[in-house]
């Protein structure tokens, strides 16, 4: 069983590769900077997103740089936002292909999810640049990040996985969940801090995994704290949950895909 | 050469729901809960296929004939492991290409260097593979001058020559091949057919859709006439099409009246 899926993985990787590329060639083609945007335009977004918390909200978090508290958020909510969105329409977009030629489906949501997070990746770059100009001093323990990173493309490929079934047969769930995902912005950490919220829903509040990766990250980066054990588990546990749970899903329901073209 | 079991087709069937497309939203969900029976009439379901059995040997050159509707494009895809059936199974022994629909997933705004690759990986095709036999695609197709060129600024016809030239450069153990595919210009068209012809005649295992049964007559070893869903008969290519021949004059004498 699992030689066999290290076969079809081995055998479909240049597919995935091929597909990861040709979204990199089409999202920067016709651009006249091309790949720069990759990181020119989460600069920008961070530059505006700064001048309007900072400045007109007023926003701030005691004993850290608010600046650095919000990006750490927007970084791993755009990330499983954007992805988790391509992958629920990677399935629907590619009926034409899928209704004729053979491989396996999941590759279109997988692509999706690895195209994102190389963009991911890039973002990490003005993060960073944020973290050591607003004076946040860096510790050994970033080392400890790729962990929540893992967890975090875990999660969303869940997600996507997930999403993407439920799209084929409901399409009305690329409406719903712009909604789902507009709610499940203010309702994540990502803005404010969770200190802000009454006590008795706090449990609630971090119940929800996005807060736990979100948190994780801050930890190290703002409090310069190893992670308890508490949030290693978090993040793991909802990242494994939530992929096998999509997973499952996926591979029920694949073969019911094309009825639905 | 040795005959061995190529393909397996077990009591195929399959099923297509034919009102699916109005459970598509929330509202028809919705008015559908209050009317169950307006539901029930919904799923109003299509065998493309029903119990189909046979077996293909290697070499074999398998023709399917049947009017439109028949089944044999859905027979096609089960075969290509497009579709999975409804009941019972297929077994294969052996890589497929299937040339039913070419140029699938060529995207037209990258170039034509750049689809080779993608539309192989798609393909199943692999890197060194494509390395490898870069040059004779391009060679084949006669795109040299465009190599670099968007795909979207091609003629369909140069499309065509693209994707015909990259679904060809494999030697497969199972063709199937829906229609003789002549693309492109007069020169093209009979270049690419007789690359056609090269490869289903060349010994692999074929299956070979056509409504052309000169081509058929011409080049299969054994005919499926399908109807309905149903084998309608299975044997000898010369007696089925004839059998075919006369039963499609006296169907359409009784529609036209003639």
């Amino acid at each position: 069983m699992i030689q066999k899926i290290l076969y079809n993985f081995k055998k479909y990787k240049f597919l995935l590769q091929q597909l990861v590329s040709r979204d990199f060639k089409v999202k920067y083609k016709r651009s006249v900077l091309g790949i720069l945007w990759s990181l020119l335009y989460p600069i920008l977004m961070m530059a505006v997103l700064a001048i309007v918390f900072t400045n007109v909200f007023k926003f701030s978090t005691p004993g850290v740089n608010y600046l650095v508290y919000l990006i750490i958020g927007l970084v791993i909510f755009n990330y499983f936002s954007e992805a988790s969105n391509l992958a629920m329409s990677s399935i629907v977009s590619n009926f034409s292909l899928i209704n004729k030629v053979y491989m396996p489906k999941y590759v279109f949501p997988l692509s999706k999810c690895l195209f994102v997070g190389i963009n991911f990746l890039l973002t990490l770059i003005p993060l960073y640049v944020v973290i050591i100009v607003s004076g946040t001093e860096l510790n050994i323990y970033h080392l400890l990040l790729p962990y929540v990173f893992i967890c975090l493309f875990m999660f969303t490929l869940g997600m996507g996985l997930l999403l993407a079934t439920i799209s084929v047969f409901l399409r009305d769930m690329f409406y719903i969940y712009g909604i789902i995902q507009t709610m499940w912005l203010y309702l994540t950490p990502v803005m404010y801090d969770i200190s802000m919220i009454p006590e008795n829903f706090q449990t609630l509040f971090k119940l929800n995994p996005l807060y736990q990766f979100i948190n994780f990250a801050r930890s190290i980066i703002l409090y310069k704290n190893i992670p308890t054990i508490g949030q290693w588990a978090g993040c793991g546990v909802s990242a494994v949950v939530v992929l096998i749970f999509g997973i499952y899903i996926f591979r029920k329901k694949q073969d019911k895909f094309i009825y639905y073209v | 050469m040795k005959k061995e079991t190529m393909i397996k087709i077990n009591d195929v069937s399959m099923r297509f729901n034919l009102g699916i497309e109005k459970e598509f939203s929330l509202k028809q969900w919705f008015v559908n809960i209050f009317n169950p029976r307006k539901f029930k009439k919904e799923k109003q379901e299509f065998w493309a296929l029903k119990n189909i059995n046979f077996e293909i040997k290697t070499g074999e050159v398998i023709g399917f004939i049947g009017s439109n509707g028949a089944g044999k494009s859905t027979l096609l895809k089960i075969v290509a492991g497009v579709m999975k059936p409804t009941k019972g199974s297929i077994e294969t022994y052996g890589n497929i290409c299937p040339m039913i629909e070419l140029g699938a997933g060529f995207d037209m705004q990258l170039t034509a260097r750049e689809n080779i690759y993608l539309n192989g990986a798609i393909l199943g095709y692999s890197k060194d593979l494509l390395d490898s036999k870069f040059d004779e695609i391009i060679a084949f197709s006669e795109l040299e001058e465009f190599l670099d060129v968007p795909v979207q600024n091609f003629s369909s016809g140069m499309i065509a020559r693209l994707a015909f030239s990259i679904a060809t450069i494999v030697d497969p153990e199972i063709l199937i091949v829906d229609e003789i595919l002549a693309v492109g210009d007069i020169a093209f068209q009979a270049k690419s057919e007789a690359k056609m012809m090269e490869m289903i005649t060349g010994g692999t295992t074929v299956l070979y859709v056509s409504h052309s049964l000169e081509a058929i007559k011409k080049l299969c070893s054994k005919v499926v006439w399908l109807e309905k869903g149903n084998i309608k008969e299975i044997g000898n290519t010369k007696d089925i099409c004839d059998k075919y021949e006369n039963y499609t004059i006296k169907h359409m004498a009784g529609n036209y009246d003639i």
